[in-house]
């Protein structure tokens, strides 16, 4: 071999050492002496006279080209005599490729001796040879230089060729540079060994490089570079994987072969974040400089290897740089990928890791790499001179750039998974920070992201609402001046005003118990998260006052470049105020809140003081008159307890007495205009309660003069108590409820039997309401059904054993399940009957409301001629306050009801007109 | 009958040009106006008056209605449907709406042109009246015609003689928009 590859050269930072004598003694003269042989290069080069080239090269005798055969002289006879001999010792005889194929992985002397180029010349030869070397080397190189090429093309070229042609074989290129090498030293060992030793030191490498520049140029010529790169960059993928660990960690993400080699690699060396993360900062550093394996040191000196023959058979330059670099680019981005995705713990030090990792593992290679595969034939001395402190810093740069990619394009699980995920946001911050570009990459792509993953009808408002707060938090952290999260919230704030859910969970959000936040998303549908969030101090909202023009903000700075036109700065990550002015007005929000303050308020419950809490909390950020209204309903609440008590102490005073089997009544008075609307079902309820109504009226008029007590029926709890024959039940239910029961009491000993339309009747309350409310009693076990729409109590419980016996075949657990299950099946009618019961009752509160619109409608109508009904629907979003909520098909619905009652007639084209 | 002479019946008051002047105060106004608009249509709607009618014309920005007038029984202009279009200022109800009969009518107090002469219309207009109001008021107008001051003198004069050939002329100029 001419080469002797430096194996532990990769330990220091200097690769500079060498190879190829030729390079290594590379001299002056070199330069000149390769513009001399360029004009046969040329010509060899293009395509189409490469055949002509052949022929020529065999028919021509050695003195043409020579150059110097102007006479024949007795010199010149010996001159040429003495070229002769040189030429045929020189001269390598046409054995085939395949004979090199076979010897592809010997060291080369069996070839040699095989093609006869190890055999010393004779005496003769080597006098002749000692003579010409004195007077005319150059012709005679020349001339090898043209055999070599001449002979390459016609034994090896086509072998090479087809060896190309063989696709997919694993490490092709390999077997192509070790036959390229042996071929290489077929033609050079006679001269290395025998014509070189015949010149001056200084002329040596001149003369070798020469005819290397011969071998290298068909070398090339039969080999395009086409099909030679992508090989190529296989090789190069292959073992940098190894070198720079990327094959380590994707290990960690295969458990199985982990456990399989994981104890006999001992794991000495890794890039592995999480291993690096582990350590102490000064094991972190040894880490990564110190800590390869064998394995790695073996791919190095096997990727080396191949290189160095790559360059020596002219396969490298600049050509393999490129295709390197490309590689290195790609390992890059692979090693990211692998070592960083989903690492998102706080605080995070991948930037620092991937720093080390490329100035001590990413950049040692190319410090090898380069000093092998280098352009510049001379530039050996310059081998540690190729990759320069700025360029690893360039490559750093570049690294936490690919970092970014990777972590934006994480983005919005990191957002799901915040605050674990933290660090993330972290290492985006300081690729944000590092470009102006990046924040707008950042900003688009997320847009999208959130726009294919979030902002789609699958979503939940609750989920959507979720992410945002963790969006509002985390790009706080990202971005404190709020220009980022501005343009990213814009879509989503959109898309939240369109959803019509989003006020009730909100606010449903802010009322809940803070105690069960503890686990943000614990639970799936509420936002308790936001009451815990109401309760930290709002100390940002106290000093939101400032105004831009505060002369004494010492740290005052102007609105970020990137700031869109409208951007207001943000005061803070306050994450209920961004929620809350997702809506135009407060009073949207005030009046669902007041909506759900209603329900909670009129329920029995011991104090409300969560809820005062809350309103207290509220009327910090939104001030006391937005919330007056919701204040009165609190007032109007511990108003009534005090009252109920003077109520009762005046109905003692005044001599009732408590009659027996009549309960007591307990009440709460509601301001009327403070209050939402209720919608709720009419009906009658029994004499007894009336009577008690009717006095607790009495003696509240009495207290408060000039108001008046009305009964809300239908909106109250009831404690029942009910004597059945063998058992008695007590629970708390709704008034409806309470009143359908109270219609099955009766004294005699039969159990009362009624049927549904008998009860509405008598009750005055809807038939599906009844229904509703026998199923709830069916489910407690208190009526049963005898046949549909006819109720019977059930005065006699079964007894389980009675049930057993019922029961005969099948063991216990069996008749208790589907006993279970037959209370079960008459809960969920019941439940299902109690939301038929208010749909119907919203329905007509519906209707209730279109009538008001049918006002609208009479006077558009009358007004503005007819009109379509697509005109009607839009005039109507514009007159109506608060909107129309009622689709285009309801309303036709609703507009053909009015035709068909005379008071609307459809005219040409379907225009509605009123008929006068 | 000189309609010419007429232009500052009941034409825009001053007070709109300035606000017109006055860009910076005029959103605020718009949207207050608009907000009054609005509460003054709900309030037609909800308690609406028998024999009147009034609503919003389709540009979206409520500040001109269309309103409808019944004829009074018992009034030469009994059964007839009478429309009017009412322009509102922007710093209404501060200045009163213009307000222009849209359907040819034969009155001692509306020119030929639609124009109307009552006084709420013009210097006694109060921020208290509203679109209610003002067409109760030209409900009875029709009634009762202030013929101290007409626009139409002809009008005025045959009120006072001949009912029945007031009655004839009433008729002959009205037509029905609705049938155009």
């Amino acid at each position: 071999m001419l080469s002797t590859v430096p194996l532990n050269v990769g330990r220091r930072r200097v690769c500079g050492s060498v190879f190829s004598p030729a390079s290594l003694e590379a001299h002056p003269k070199s330069i000149s002496d390769f513009q001399r042989e360029q004009t046969p290069v040329a010509s060899f080069q293009s395509s189409d006279s490469s055949s002509t080239f052949k022929a020529d090269s065999q028919s021509t005798s050695f003195a043409t080209i020579g150059g110097s055969t102007d006479a024949a002289s007795p010199e010149e006879d010996t001159l040429n005599q003495a070229r002769q001999a040189a030429k045929e010792f020189l001269s390598v005889p046409n054995l085939g490729f395949e004979l090199l194929y076979n010897f592809r992985n010997t060291d080369g002397s069996q070839v040699l001796k095989e093609w006869n180029r190890f055999s010393p010349p004779s005496k003769e030869t080597a006098e002749v040879l000692e003579y010409l070397m004195r007077t005319s080397p150059w012709t005679l190189f020349e001339w090898y230089g043209n055999d070599i090429r001449r002979h390459f093309l016609v034994n090896f070229r086509t072998g090479l060729s087809k060896l190309l042609k063989s696709p997919g074989e694993e490490g092709l290129l390999r077997t192509i540079v070790d036959c390229l090498q042996l071929a290489r030293q077929i033609y050079l060992a006679p001269v290395v060994h025998y014509l070189l030793p015949l010149i001056t030191t200084p002329h040596q490498g001149g003369f070798l490089a020469q005819l290397q520049r011969a071998f290298h140029t068909v070398v090339q010529y039969s080999l395009p570079w086409k099909k030679i790169s992508p090989l190529l960059a296989r090789e190069l993928t292959q073992d940098a994987v190894v070198i720079l660990g990327i094959d380590t960690l994707d290990e960690d993400s295969d458990p199985d072969r982990m456990s399989l080699d994981g104890t006999e690699m001992e794991r000495a060396y890794s890039v592995s974040y999480k291993d690096w993360k582990q350590e102490s900062p000064e094991a972190r550093a040894h880490m990564i400089v110190d800590g390869e394996d064998g394995r790695v040191t073996i791919a190095r000196d096997r990727l080396l290897a191949f290189l160095n023959g790559l360059q020596l058979v002219g396969l490298g330059g600049d050509q393999a740089q490129k295709v390197f670099a490309n590689v290195m680019n790609i390992m890059m981005g692979d090693f990211i990928r692998a070592a960083y995705a989903g690492e998102w713990e706080s605080p995070s030090t991948v930037p620092q890791h991937l720093e080390q990792w490329i100035e001590n593992v990413y950049a040692r290679l190319v410090v090898h790499v380069l000093a092998i595969i280098h352009s510049d034939p001379a530039g050996t001395q310059s081998g540690a001179m190729e990759v320069s402190l700025r360029d690893v810093e360039k490559w750093q740069v570049m690294g936490i750039a690919r970092l970014g990619k990777l972590r934006v394009s994480e983005l919005f699980d990191v957002i799901v998974d915040w605050p674990a995920s933290s660090g993330a946001v972290e290492d985006l911050r300081r690729f944000t920070n590092n470009s102006s570009g990046a924040r707008l990459y950042v900003t688009n792509l997320f847009s999208i992201n959130l726009l294919q993953r979030l902002l789609h009808p699958g979503a939940s408002t609750v989920e959507i609402l979720q992410v945002y707060i963790s969006i509002i938090r985390a790009f706080h952290i990202l971005d404190p001046k709020g220009v980022l999260l501005d343009r990213i919230a814009r879509p989503i704030r959109r898309y939240l005003r369109d959803r019509e859910d989003t006020v009730k969970v909100i606010v449903s959000g802010l009322l809940a118990d803070p105690a069960t936040a503890d686990g943000p998303t614990a639970t799936g549908d509420t936002l308790a998260e936001l009451a815990a969030e109401l309760t930290k101090v709002p100390h940002h909202s106290m000093q939101n006052n400032r105004s831009e023009l505060d002369y004494d903000d010492m740290y005052w700075v102007p609105d970020p470049v990137d700031a869109a036109p409208d951007y207001k700065k943000s005061k803070s990550a306050d994450v209920i105020d961004s929620l809350v002015s997702l809506f135009d007005s407060k009073e949207t929000f005030v009046k669902e809140m007041q909506t759900l303050l209603a329900d909670r308020l009129i329920q029995k419950r011991q104090n409300y003081d969560q809820e005062i809490t809350v309103l207290e909390l509220l009327k910090v950020r939104f001030g006391d008159s937005a919330l007056q209204a919701c204040e009165v309903m609190l007032k109007d609440i511990s108003d009534s307890r005090r009252l109920d008590l003077t109520v009762r102490n005046d109905q003692m005073l005044s001599g009732y007495r408590k009659q027996a089997g009549v309960g007591k009544l307990h009440a709460k008075v509601l301001s009327r205009f403070f209050w939402p609307e209720f919608q709720e079902q009419e009906f009658k309820v029994p004499d007894e309660i009336n009577k008690l109504q009717e006095r607790y009226a009495t003696c509240f008029e009495r207290r408060k003069d000039s108001r008046k007590l009305m009964w809300r029926n239908a909106l109250g709890q009831v404690t029942v108590e009910l004597e059945l024959q063998n058992y008695t039940f007590k629970d708390e239910v709704t008034t409806w409820q309470a009143t359908v029961i109270y219609a099955f009491q009766s004294d005699s000993s039969e159990p009362a039997t009624k049927t549904i339309p008998e009860l509405a009747d008598e009750l005055e309350m809807s038939p599906a309401l009844v229904r509703s409310a026998c199923l709830f009693w069916v489910s407690k076990r208190i009526l049963t059904e005898v046949q549909r729409d006819t109720f019977r109590v059930l005065e006699i419980l079964p007894t389980e054993d009675e049930e057993h016996h019922a029961h005969a075949a099948g063991d216990f657990s069996d008749v208790s399940d589907s006993e279970a299950g037959d209370t079960a099946n008459a809960a969920a009618a019941a439940e299902a009957a109690a939301a038929a019961a208010a749909k119907e009752s919203a329905e007509a509160a519906a209707m209730e409301k279109m009538n008001v619109y049918w006002q609208f409608i009479v006077g558009m109508l009358t007004n503005q001629g007819p009109m379509a009904l697509n005109r009607i629907v839009m005039m109507l979003k514009i007159a109506v306050p608060g909107g129309f909520p009622f689709s285009n098909e309801e309303l036709r619905e609703f507009l053909g009801g009015m035709v068909s009652k005379g008071k609307l007639e459809i005219v040409n084209g379907g225009n509605y007109k009123i008929v006068h | 009958m000189d309609y010419s002479m007429e232009d500052t019946q009941n034409s825009a008051p001053d007070a709109q040009q300035s606000s017109k002047l006055n860009p910076s105060g005029q959103k605020s106004d718009t949207q207050s106006v608009t907000k009054r608009l609005q509460a003054e249509l709900m309030q037609l709607m909800l308690s609406p008056s028998p024999g009147i009618s009034a609503f919003p014309d389709a540009d979206g920005n409520l500040l001109s209605w269309t309103a409808t007038i019944t004829g009074p029984t018992e009034t030469p202009y009994e059964g007839l449907t009478l429309k009017l279009s009412f322009a509102f200022p922007n710093n209404y109800p501060y200045s009163p709406p213009t307000v222009l009969f849209k359907t040819p009518i034969y009155h001692p107090n509306v020119d030929f042109s639609g124009r109307i002469c009552l006084d709420i219309l013009k210097d006694k207009w109060s921020a208290v009246y509203n679109v209610s109001s003002v067409l109760l008021s030209l409900q009875s107008l029709l009634g009762e015609p202030n013929n101290a001051s007409p626009l139409n003198a002809q009008a005025a004069e045959l009120w006072d003689s001949d009912q029945a050939e007031f009655k004839r002329h009433v008729l002959a100029r009205h037509q029905d928009l609705d049938d155009e």
